[in-house]
């Protein structure tokens, strides 16, 4: 029975990956030869190897991005090139699909832990408690997101020193390991789109041809679904915190030189101190760069 | 000995602990109708029994469901299989695994045990023919060797039932 012994060790190593046998029930991802979905495979694999590191964060210099692009397109090489004028280090994140709120949360907590931002943190406190209630008021059963809640605001008080429970960056890091740091986005971000559907319909329309209730079960709450830009809109505004996503991609401009294109997510509304309404131009503290299907943490100059 | 269906399994984490404690005190007060809980002691491992509704096919007949969490729940979805003998439905196969998207890729935290039941039984409720999946055997004999349902790269194929 040679099928079948290869069958168990199969299952022994990998676990999470496509099963040969099921051809019938298999989605196969779409396959193209872009460069950058090939790199994210690899991303993926590497991460399945080393099981036990999977939540770590690691810093690196820009650099180390144009050394896998080597043998790629010379227009991503160039683009790198563009952006190591204006930034100095990536941090990489896991590539599971939830790489936008994981990118998110250790950057805002990175950020508080260095800015010290006392203003900052009651502020977020407070678009947080209205976050809970907006879930409530949508009928979400508390007791689904009020442990991931009241864990984001554990880990806020952490990272403000002078708490004996105070963590250092080193305990930022190995905590963002804990899978749990990052799993409110997706409720924080549903319930944002759903309070607002009117607002977000149009967009919501042009991803997928459902209600923006089916969408938001589908393709926000589920784990691993990856971002887009209604669900960045919808985190940025529920949590009023600006975040620019710098994308890197094989597009050229008409012009001829390269330029990276970057948007950023301005929150609206309330009386926030972040919003677009405020006289100065805001620079987003958190800056993602997103490559076809994946989210990492990009630092400024 | 392990029972085959089960995976191989870590403990549950300290988040995956309080909040299946909270499910099951919710699930006491407001449990989900034609649903009952045989409670034991294992927290991680529920068997609940369905009673098919009234005016379906499957009125009057009685099932078991077998409900594991993984050690990372409710991050990661619970594995949902019936216990023998499994009702013939166009989407569950005669091993008790079930072809439901939100047992696999639409799980979300958000869901429960309870919301899970009650879309099983809506499943249930809503065949209009009593016959296994066309695959059956095929997919039956590929896991004989007991593979978890959520190792299964699902195709969702229809969601008429």
């Amino acid at each position: 029975m040679q099928n079948h012994e290869a069958d168990g060790e199969l299952d022994s190593l990998t676990k999470s990956l496509p099963n040969p046998d099921f051809d019938d029930w298999a989605k196969f991802p779409d396959e193209d030869d872009d460069d950058i979905m090939h790199l994210n495979s690899s991303l993926h694999a590497e991460v399945e190897a080393e099981a036990d590191q999977s939540h770590k964060v690691p810093f690196e210099p820009l650099s180390s991005l144009a050394t896998e692009y080597q043998s790629g397109s010379t227009i991503l090489l160039e683009k790198i090139k563009v952006l190591s004028q204006q930034y100095v280090a990536i941090r990489r994140t896991r590539g599971d699909g939830n790489c936008f709120y994981r990118s998110f949360m250790f950057s805002y907590l990175e950020h508080i832990l260095e800015s010290q931002d006392q203003a900052e943190v009651d502020r977020i406190k407070a678009n947080v408690e209205q976050c809970r209630k907006t879930l409530q008021s949508l009928g979400y059963a508390e007791f689904t997101f009020e442990d991931f809640f009241a864990l984001f605001l554990e880990q806020l008080e952490t990272v403000l020193q002078g708490n004996e429970t105070s963590m250092s960056h080193d305990e930022l890091l190995s905590r963002s390991r804990d899978q749990s740091i990052s799993d409110y986005g997706e409720f924080v971000t549903s319930g944002e789109i759903r309070k607002r559907s009117e607002f977000f319909e149009p967009f919501v329309l042009g991803l997928t041809n459902g209600t923006v209730e089916q969408f938001c079960k589908s393709s926000v709450e589920p784990m691993g679904e990856e971002s887009d830009h209604v669900h960045i809109t919808a985190l940025s505004d529920a949590l009023g915190v600006p975040i620019r996503v710098v994308y890197l991609d094989r597009s050229s401009c008409d012009s001829g030189g390269v330029s990276v294109n970057h948007h950023d997510f301005v929150p609206v509304g309330g009386d926030n101190p972040n919003a677009s309404g405020s006289s100065e131009t805001v620079r987003p503290f958190i800056t993602l760069l997103y490559r076809p299907g994946h989210y990492d943490i990009l630092y400024p100059m | 000995m392990t029972s085959s269906s089960a995976p191989s399994r870590k403990a549950l984490s300290k988040i995956a602990c309080n909040r299946l404690q909270k499910e099951m005190v919710e699930w006491q007060v407001n449990p989900p109708a034609g649903f009952k809980h045989k409670v034991t002691d294992n927290l991680q491992r529920w068997v609940i029994e369905v009673s098919g509704a009234p005016g379906t096919l499957y009125a009057n007949e009685i099932y078991q469901l077998q409900v594991d969490f993984p050690e990372h729940y409710p991050m990661e979805a619970p594995q949902v299989i019936f216990l023998p003998p499994a009702p013939l439905h166009p989407h569950i196969y005669s091993n008790g695994h079930i072809c439901l998207d939100i047992l696999y890729d639409s799980w979300s935290p958000a869901m429960t045990v309870s919301s899970v039941c009650i879309s099983i039984l809506s499943m249930l409720s809503s065949s209009t023919v009593k016959q296994r999946p066309a695959d059956n055997d095929r997919y039956v004999k590929n896991c004989r060797n007991g593979r978890s349902p959520k190792e299964t790269r699902w195709w969702f194929h229809d969601d008429k039932v």
